[in-house]
């Protein structure tokens, strides 16, 4: 801290846009989605209060509910594929036997830079049912019996959505992990080599407990990052088919937009708002308990 | 040394060469998988239609930029447009996110006042928030008060979201900055504005760098606010003109990957050029914040 206090009108010059911008952008709409989500209203100049008939009905709504148990599914699959996997490709390339260590650095680590929105297109080509390179190569392998509209399929298709989230950001927490563990000794993986077969399981055992904080960062932001699923599942299915890919985010935008029902949409709002709020917080006190021991 | 010794041990050998061979095999497929739809969509890119839906994974019998041509040229698609507007967003974004996020961060750093803690609780709160919760109540907000569709809108939400993350990577780094720097430039008679600007800002620079790598991709990459705020096609970002395209021309997929490759082209290009400083950058930013 410094000891002379600037004058006080330069912090007050210093301080007023960038706050007032902060307040206007983030503050004001909580506040404006609290106000309207207690009233029936299309957008238009008419509104009704309706008191907390919103809330009733938004606790009592399926989709809503089925959007956020697809956020959790979608958690799950995330923290298994991207952060599960991301630290097993982290213990193989820390081994003297992989090669090319800086290609599959930059390779691995360039999905995460590009748009959730252009993967959601890249996928989509994917699974297109004719022109799509999975059942060209279920084809090319002799199994034509199992090529499908692959995002028709209602059992698969949470699923299919988050095939190419979870492949976005493998490289990402690979290399966040590998800057965790490349403090660590390199003898520590040598000498788990040396021991041959259960090598793997010993460096999991030795190395885990040293980057144990990053990778409760990694959890953290894998948590988050999935309550806010929007972008590639907006493109490649828009929640379909039925309700079956639907996601909060999702569900909110098309309650307000499509189906311009912005009272109930802004009580939608306010019900993602604690909902994340209880995830992440959960998961911030979990973390903490697990950093402490 | 311990390569020699490792060397010796012939018994471990053949197993250890299945390994290295396991291993290798899948980091190698992993990276391509990365790497190849990149691949992919540039070398059909150069067929037309009829070509791609007759072979889509061969390679182009008669090589044409046609598909870019008609893009960069047809006003209609406004695929220029967006990357106009993109860049114009995302340059303003990042430079006023570092100008706020370097002063707030330095003054509640540095400077004991009332609201210092009110602040840095308000900017935690930004961060905790699931952003998507604001999607709507934004676009309302926005809407009452004329401020949405216009070229300026995004610039709001992007610096809000962007400015607490950079708020405290500037007040993590400057916890290591002797604060005798600036005592004895006040000595000397700099005054408060001058040390920030003329001696401290120069120090902070590597983490303004890091700043300036995470938000340079968050705001170019960005799309449900742009979705909600934006509805003229010519303020359209990159991402959501894609949507568009796409939307328009869903069967012609060569020239649905022409627009992709073009419009990715700036990211791709700084992402290659560059990409050990912005992995640091990004990583550190992750680590640190």
């Amino acid at each position: 801290m410094l000891t002379r206090r600037p004058p006080l009108r330069i912090l007050i010059g210093y301080l007023l846009i960038p706050l007032a911008l902060y307040v206007f952008a983030v503050f004001i709409p909580l506040i404006t989605a609290a106000f309207y989500s207690m009233f029936e209203w299309k957008g238009g100049p008419n509104k009704t209060f309706t008191g907390i008939a919103n809330y009733i009905a938004l606790i009592q709504d399926k989709i809503f509910w089925l959007s956020f148990s697809h956020n959790l599914y979608l958690i799950l699959l995330c923290v298994i594929g991207q952060v599960g996997v991301a630290f097993v490709f982290v213990m193989m390339i820390n081994t003297r036997f992989v090669k090319l260590k800086s290609i599959h650095r930059t390779f691995g680590f360039f999905p995460s830079t590009i748009a959730a929105v252009y993967v959601g297109f890249i996928w989509l080509m994917i699974y297109d049912s004719r022109r799509g390179i999975l059942n060209w190569f279920l084809e090319l392998i002799g199994r034509e019996d199992l090529t499908q509209v692959w995002l028709n399929n209602t059992d698969l298709v949470m699923t299919l959505v988050s095939i190419p989230l979870i492949w976005q950001y493998i490289g990402y927490y690979m290399l966040i992990l590998l800057s965790a563990t490349s403090s660590i000794d390199k003898e520590i993986f040598e000498s788990a080599e040396l021991d041959g077969a259960n090598a793997f399981q010993r460096s999991i055992h030795i190395v885990l407990p040293m980057i144990k904080n990053t990778v409760i960062v990694c959890l953290v932001l894998c948590v988050s990052g999935n309550m806010k699923a929007f972008d590639n599942i907006y493109v490649m299915t828009a929640g379909g088919p039925g309700n079956n890919s639907m996601v909060l985010a999702m569900y909110g935008y098309k309650v307000s937009f499509a189906q311009q029902n912005m009272g109930y949409g802004s009580a939608i709002s306010v019900g993602i708002f604690v909902l994340g709020l209880l995830v992440i917080g959960g998961m911030q006190l979990v973390s903490n308990k697990l950093s402490k021991d | 040394m311990a390569e020699k010794v490792y060397g010796m041990t012939t018994g471990r050998r053949v197993g250890n060469g299945v390994l290295t061979v396991v291993m290798n095999t899948i980091m190698i497929i992993f990276s391509l998988s990365c790497i190849f739809p990149l691949v992919w969509m540039f070398y059909s890119s150069l067929k037309v239609k009829r070509e791609f839906n007759a072979d889509i994974i061969g390679l182009p019998p008669n090589p044409t930029f046609e598909n870019y041509a008609k893009i960069l040229t047809n006003k209609d698609y406004h695929i220029a447009d967006s990357l106009i507007n993109s860049v114009r967003t995302t340059a303003l974004s990042v430079a006023l996110i570092l100008l706020f996020g370097f002063v707030v961060g330095y003054i509640l750093a540095r400077v004991k006042f009332r609201g210092n803690r009110v602040i840095w609780i308000m900017l935690l709160m930004g961060m905790l928030i699931p952003v998507h919760s604001l999607l709507v109540p934004i676009y309302i907000v926005f809407n009452r008060t004329g401020m949405n569709n216009q070229w300026y809108t995004l610039l709001f939400p992007y610096i809000a979201f962007g400015m607490p993350i950079a708020v405290f990577l500037i007040h993590g780094y400057l916890k290591a900055v002797p604060v005798a720097l600036e005592e004895a430039a006040s000595i000397d008679g700099s005054s408060f504005s001058g040390t920030l600007f003329k001696i401290i800002m120069p120090i902070c620079k590597p983490v303004m760098v890091t700043i300036a790598i995470i938000q340079t991709f968050a705001c170019w990459n960005e799309f449900s606010f742009a979705l909600v705020l934006l509805r003229d096609v010519g303020l359209h970002t990159v991402p959501l003109a894609m949507t568009q395209f796409t939307g328009q021309f869903s069967s012609d997929y060569p020239k649905i990957m022409s627009a992709m490759l073009i419009t990715m082209a700036p990211i791709v290009v700084l992402y290659f050029g560059f990409s050990k400083n912005i992995i640091k950058g990004m990583v550190a930013g992750v680590v640190k914040g």
